[in-house]
């Protein structure tokens, strides 16, 4: 299958009164025609980043894309102009964001947000555009479409109001769907109406999906290839199989013993002790060295390369180096290893 | 690899021990809110050089009058409405301090041996100490005003918010007629009742003053009383009395300190504004109001005479905004990152 | 909604009440009003107060007596003015000021809302700082001290407009200008304040991730849900505008009720300023009330939920 969307050692840094804060280190993914990659890792972790930099909608002036490249049919998106990125946006990639209540404007009615990008990049007239604006309400599952197009955003429930979200980024029938956190401001029972939904969706429509979360649930569910992210580089990278039953990285294995999990034997829940690393001054070596189990004094000294697992599994950990000894996962994670 | 393999050796592949300790270590040092928000605020240049402005202002109105030798009424016609002279700055023609009007060096012509740094008025007093004198009285009732608002504004927002129910609800009704009123029409009309003078101006300000200071107060306590840690504090059997002087009291401080320090140049400026309609400060007492207003009259032959109280009161007022807004900054802890 | 604007238009009623009460009230205390001190009238003058005010009979019946003229629109005889109905002379003077007023309050919202917008969207820069310093003068420096350096600088130093007066076009510019400022200021500081939080909202970022163009993100989005809570200074700002107008016709000499209520005071007309107070007072508590009703029609959110 071929790649539709390439991220290249990207990096990407903020300017805070504190100086510059590096976000995204050096960051490489590729996205597949029609697959879902789930990027996980914990908050400040540079998911987020790295998501709103393939958009272009990094805060100006603060934020600006440093180096590398974002290919996205094999046009680099970090060279297009506001208007070229513009014409994009909405249409070729669209993206979901993460809390519904805030997402959308409350003084413009449900139905004229929707229409704002329909017109924006198809030639339709108000009356198809609005036609169209139902037609996207129906498809996400919202009862009553033709009276709700009328109504304003703080009279749907956050769930819908999700519904809401995803049918502006269908509108135009994107490519590429980014999917920022979409259920985590959501109830529990939402949550998984809203995966479904998009599951369906990805069926039908064909899109592919990048989904950032820090809930492993919701990548087993939904995906089927992992990016783990951590100090503002991708860390580890595999098909889920991989990355839930051959964890390599330790802050991977933290990550999966962190999560509850029905058929434990150990009903205790692992924390990763510490805290993730200041990148306003990033350390030299692996980001997490200072809070991995196994560190060596090679790892606060020297960021490890990328080494080959498999084919589609990849880790920079330096415990993959044959001079270091060997580390066996932990047990809680061999728990879950048994398929 | 892109690093070279010789600098890293066997040796580097030792374990090292982790300590818990210095993984959980907080990184920055931690400040309190006050040191932190004081902090904020010397960072803020405006509002450093507003504080220094102001505090030479302050300093002059205390000083300024016993500089010279004239009191506030000492008339003399012989020197009156002598433009402003200052010996050194007199050379610099585009300052007006050099005792020139329509190009006549009216010290020679009136034979005036004493120089008057802002000049004098038409009873000949000497308007250097008038000016002082009149920023005095201007800062006194300020001042005054601000700290009465303040005592009731505080305890009635408080006594408001802390019993809540009844009490809060009567409270409220008032606070709702009284903030429907306009401020300027009870000024005017409580100064016809009290006769202009230093007592009425306080009280006509005082007597809506400090509604804004005691919604201020109560919205905050309320938001307070609220949050989840004077909840927690509650549940640990912290008593009335701690809570309000451990959590509510402290964390309306900075509400209350912004506040007093913007209706400090609201009362100066209604003071200004009452005596410049005539229902001010009365002769031969000065205020900057009435000096402004004094001046006025003549200020198409005299300028200098409404030039000098008229920059005294806008820096006055401009100082007292600039560190309001930069206190404010330094308290939100929206902008606290 | 419907039982939201009636529980304000009882505070509204209530309010006006206090308001006439106070200034009978006012009137009763005045020392050396005309009622005691007799030589500042005619007797022709004193007789018709006391019939007019009724002045033998008790004081309750007095007041409702007044406030049921009042009510007609009564507000008895101007004294410097041979006894002229104080609603006709307000009625007169009332055109030019409102004209000054509103040519203020127009000219200073445009300029403040360009400026506001302009800041919040260059949050940061020198033209942010610029703008903010501008304003923070416009704020504090009182508008009669403005309009006392206007007039001697434009009108008698330089002589390029007129000194005062109210007559062609030329003669509106410093007033409106001294009286503008205040308003641009303060509604510059507070569009800058909340387009600075607009902008930084989610849905902005929606908006842009669908695509359309910075314009319609700035006038569609930001601006126009910016401008809503600007609304709720109206209020404050017409009570700046007519304490404002008060020294500003002083100043200009022009004819309208300001410089007429100065003149009033002075003159210890007190049916005038009585009549020119509850003028003030009821114009004053209308405004807060459409801003407060206009508020809930604009806001989508307010509108519908039924206000409060």
């Amino acid at each position: 299958m071929e790649n539709i969307l390439e991220v290249n050692d990207l990096h990407v840094s903020f300017k805070t009164h504190r100086g510059e804060v590096k976000a995204v280190r050096g960051v490489n993914l590729t996205l597949k025609k029609g697959e879902a990659l789930a990027i996980v890792g914990e908050s400040g972790s540079g998911k987020s980043v790295t998501t709103k930099a393939i958009m272009g909608l990094l805060p100006k002036p603060a934020g600006r894309v440093k180096s590398g490249e974002v290919l996205f049919n094999e046009r680099d998106l970090t060279k297009l102009s506001d208007k070229q990125m513009q014409k994009l946006r909405g249409s070729e990639i669209s993206m979901i964001f993460q809390d519904p209540m805030t997402s959308l404007n409350p003084t413009m009615t449900i139905g004229k947000q929707i229409m704002e990008g329909i017109r924006r990049h198809q030639n339709l007239s108000k009356a198809d555009a609005k036609k169209r604006a139902i037609e996207l309400l129906e498809l996400v599952g919202i009862p009553n479409p033709e009276e709700r197009v009328k109504q304003y955003p703080h009279q749907f429930s956050g769930g819908m109001r999700q519904r809401v979200v995803i049918a502006i980024a269908l509108a135009c029938n994107p490519k590429v769907l980014i999917a920022d956190e979409p259920t985590t401001a959501l109830d529990v029972t939402i949550q998984a109406q809203i995966l479904d939904l998009m599951k369906d969706l990805q069926k039908k429509t064909n899109t592919s999906i990048v989904l950032i979360t820090h809930d492993l649930g919701v990548v087993a569910n939904m995906a089927q290839r992992v990016a783990v992210m951590y100090g503002g580089k991708v860390i580890e990278t595999g098909t889920v199989d991989e990355i839930f039953y051959e964890p390599k990285h330790p802050y991977t294995w933290g990550l999966l013993s962190s999560m509850p999990r029905v058929d434990s034997k150990n009903s205790e829940l692992l924390a990763i002790p510490g805290t993730p690393p200041d990148l306003s001054n990033p350390p030299k070596g692996c980001p997490f060295a200072a809070r991995c189990p196994h560190a060596m004094k090679v790892c606060t000294e020297f960021m490890p390369d990328y080494s080959d697992v498999s084919d589609t599994h990849k880790t920079a950990c330096w415990l993959q180096d044959e001079r270091s000894p060997k580390v066996e996962p932990p047990e809680t994670i061999q728990v879950g290893g048994d398929r | 690899m892109a690093l070279s393999n010789n600098e890293i050796t066997k040796e580097m592949f030792e374990p090292v021990a982790m300590s818990s300790s210095e993984s959980e270590a907080i990184v920055g040092k931690s400040t309190s809110f006050w040191k932190d928000s004081f902090q904020r605020l010397l960072r803020n240049k405006g509002a450093v050089i507003s504080a220094i402005i102001l505090l030479l202002i302050v300093l002059m109105a205390l000083i300024g009058p016993t500089m010279n030798k004239y009191g506030i009424d000492d008339q003399d016609v012989v020197r009156q409405n002598l433009p402003a002279k200052i010996p050194g700055l007199d050379k610099i023609h585009w300052l007006p301090f050099d005792g020139v009007e329509n190009n006549v060096d009216l010290y020679q012509t009136q034979h005036a041996k004493d120089n008057f740094w802002f000049g004098t008025d038409d009873l000949g007093r000497d308007l250097w100490t008038r000016t002082w004198k009149g920023t005095q009285v201007s800062l006194f009732i300020a001042v005054v005003a601000a700290a009465i608002d303040l005592l009731i504004g505080v305890a009635y927002g408080g006594i408001s918010a802390y019993f809540g129910g009844k009490v809060d609800n009567v409270l409220q009704r008032i606070v709702e007629v009284i903030i429907g009123i306009p401020n300027l029409v009870i000024i005017i009309l409580m100064i016809l009742i009290l006769q202009p003078g230093l007592v009425s101006i306080i009280v006509a300000m005082v007597i809506t003053g400090w509604v804004t200071m005691s919604r201020i107060v109560r919205a905050q306590m309320l938001k307070l009383k609220s949050e989840e840690y004077v909840l927690a504090s509650r549940t640990l059997g912290a008593s009335h009395s701690r809570i309000i002087s451990r959590h509510l009291l402290p964390n309306t401080l900075g509400q209350i300190i912004i506040n007093t320090m913007f209706t400090i140049p609201s009362a100066i400026f209604f003071e200004a504004f009452l005596s410049f309609i005539g229902l001010g400060i009365k002769d031969p007492v000065a205020s900057l109001g009435s000096l402004i207003n004094r001046g006025y009259g003549v200020m198409q032959i005299h300028p200098y005479q409404v030039i000098f109280p008229g920059i005294v009161i806008s820096l006055l007022l401009i100082c007292f905004n600039i560190l309001g807004d930069g206190l404010r900054d330094a308290f939100d802890p929206k902008l606290r990152q | 909604m419907a039982r939201y604007i009636a529980k304000r238009i009882v505070y509204m009623i209530i309010t006006f009440l206090v308001v006439i009460t106070f200034t009978f009230l006012t009137m009763k205390l005045m020392p050396g009003t005309p009622f005691k001190n007799q030589n500042r009238i005619s007797p022709e003058q004193l007789a018709q107060l006391k019939h007019y005010y009724g002045l033998d009979q008790p004081v309750p019946i007095q007041y409702l007596h007044y406030i049921g003229n009042a009510l007609h629109g009564d507000l008895g005889g101007s004294f410097q003015f041979g006894m002229r109905p104080v609603t006709t002379i307000l009625a007169e003077k009332a055109p030019v000021s409102f004209d000054l007023g509103f040519e203020a309050v127009i000219i200073g919202a445009i300029f403040g809302i360009l400026l506001g917008v302009i800041a919040g969207l260059r949050r940061g820069t020198i033209l942010d700082y610029g703008t903010m310093f501008i304003s923070v003068l416009g704020i504090s420096i009182p508008s009669f001290v403005l309009a006392v350096f206007m007039q001697y600088f434009f009108g008698v130093k330089w002589q390029l407009l007129p000194l005062a007066y109210w007559k062609g076009p030329e003669y509106h510019i410093m007033p409106v200008i001294a009286l503008a400022v205040g308003v641009v200021a303060n509604v510059a500081r507070f569009m800058r304040t909340e387009m600075v939080e607009v902008v930084n909202q989610d849905y902005i970022t929606t908006a842009r991730a669908k695509g359309i163009s910075s314009f319609n993100v700035i006038f569609k989005h930001s601006v126009r849900n910016a401008l809503i809570p600007v609304i709720t200074i109206l209020g404050p700002l017409t009570a700046a505008i007519v304490t404002g107008s008060l020294v500003i016709e002083n100043i200009f000499a022009i004819p309208g009720i300001g410089s007429q209520f100065v003149d009033s005071i002075v003159t210890n007309d007190y049916p005038m300023i009585m009549g020119t107070t509850e003028l003030y007072s009821a114009l004053l508590i209308i405004m807060i009330f459409i801003v407060d009703i206009l508020y809930g029609v604009i806001d989508p959110r307010i509108r519908l939920a039924g206000g409060e």
